[in-house]
């Protein structure tokens, strides 16, 4: 899929061994893959198979201060905007893939605390009713201030 | 007081009576436990307290141990602390918390069966037999299998609380087999007692576990192992034959109705 786009090439960054983080000085990235925007993914990258996956709506990263420490450590990820993009159809069947066809461990859908963005779990839901396999769906809701409002299964 | 932390509760109670009542007080039902071996400090642990109930409730257990001594009190140490009392349960341990809602409506209607017991008719055998097998196949078979095999491998299993689990387990299905046994000899008298047995001890089995038990494993589980949980306890469904677990829950619902019938040729 669009192999000429250097913004779209997949590639495997998942790191052999664990580093340690320096809390005092620079951060070292969670980020084990490229891409992450949900419409560029593909279910069958070799980082989503039985991975806990990480489903976060593209403000959340700029919000929570320890986005990658605390939750994305760990996981493979996918990002979209349930608000403005286009082609939401084509999300639910992604992630249905993910679930169906990557046999994915967990799903954790992390919102910002604005009603729009509760179309992210609504997107997530639909495709786990839609799928054959079933898996647990986490949704972690951040505030404004890049706080946890909530944290539950849903 | 360190080494009353690390003291088994039961004889903490004997020695100091007084605290079984304070543990009362705070809904830890440790003074009935039949095992009573988990230590104070795990038990404080796993009751989740708020950290003012907490505080309150170490500085009366003190009191009763040293009545005369000012004791400085220690905190137990723990994982994160969750301040609501509402239990949410991740979806695994919601599937335990389900199958427990389909146990307990048997054992609701055990009090019946014994008021209208009836060992002679082929129906009120029937009645008990279905019961045991309902007990055999769900209870233990598709249940406690998925905690003993499965759930209590992301515990430590030489922690009190699992062996008094354990145990729970065993003597229910001691219980079970008496009843088996005791039918072909028809001894009436001990069926009732072994029922009655069993009701009380899974009623406060079932209790301790949504409660206590699998809050707390809730807890201490990460995201990850939630997911595995619920693969493996997919993975163990799929090797159990469904008709028999349908037959099962057919059982209880239809248990009413027998009864009833029961009850009617008895009074004929
Ligand atoms: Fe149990
Ligand atoms: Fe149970």
């Amino acid at each position: 899929m669009m192999d000429g786009c250097p913004g779209s090439k997949m590639q495997d960054l998942r790191k052999k061994e664990e580093t340690k983080g320096d809390e005092s000085g620079k951060r070292e990235s969670q980020l084990g893959q490229w891409p992450i925007q949900l419409y560029l993914v593909s279910p069958m990258a070799p980082y989503y198979k039985k991975a806990d996956v990480l489903l976060s709506a593209d403000c959340v990263a700029y919000t929570v201060g320890d986005f990658h420490k605390d939750y994305l450590k760990g996981k493979s990820i996918a990002i979209a905007c349930p608000k403005l993009d286009e082609g939401q159809d084509e999300y639910v069947e992604k992630i249905k893939s993910l679930i169906d066809d990557a046999k994915i461990n967990t799903l954790t859908v992390m919102t910002m605390q604005v009603p729009c963005c509760a179309g992210l779990v609504a997107i997530a839901r639909r495709a786990l009713e839609s799928a054959k396999r079933k898996i647990p769906i986490k949704s972690i809701v951040v505030s404004l201030h890049g706080g946890i409002l909530s944290e539950d299964w849903v | 007081m360190e080494k009353y932390l690390n003291k088994g509760i039961k004889d903490l109670i004997s020695e100091f009576p007084k605290i079984g009542d304070i543990l009362n007080e705070y809904n830890i039902g440790c003074v009935p436990c039949n095992v009573g071996s988990c230590l104070l400090k795990d038990i404080i642990q796993i009751h989740n307290l708020s950290s003012e109930d907490e505080e309150e409730l170490m500085a009366r257990i003190t009191g009763a141990i040293y009545p005369d001594r000012k004791i400085k009190i220690s905190k137990i140490k723990r994982k994160a602390r969750l301040e609501s009392k509402e239990v949410k349960y991740s979806p695994p341990l919601k599937r335990l918390v389900d199958e427990h809602i389909l146990i307990k409506k048997w054992i609701r209607l055990i009090p019946t069966v014994i008021k209208n017991i009836d060992i002679e008719s082929e129906s009120g055998r029937r009645l008990i037999i279905d019961g045991m097998e309902f007990i055999k196949y769900y209870a233990d078979g598709f249940h406690h299998a998925k905690e003993e095999d499965i759930l209590f491998e992301y515990t430590d299993k030489n922690l009190d609380i699992i062996k008094a689990i354990l145990q729970d387990h065993e003597t229910a299905r001691g219980h079970v087999r008496a009843i088996f046994e005791r039918l072909k000899t028809k001894d009436k008298e001990s069926i009732i007692d072994h029922l009655n047995g069993y009701k009380d001890l899974l009623t406060e089995h079932i209790k301790k576990e949504d409660e206590i038990l699998y809050p707390w494993i809730d807890r201490n589980l990460s995201t990850k192992q939630v997911g595995e949980l619920f693969s493996k306890f997919d993975e163990a469904e799929k090797k159990i034959d469904k008709e028999v677990v349908e037959k099962c829950k057919r059982f209880v619902v239809e248990a009413e109705q027998r009864i009833e019938k029961i009850k009617q040729e008895v009074l004929k």
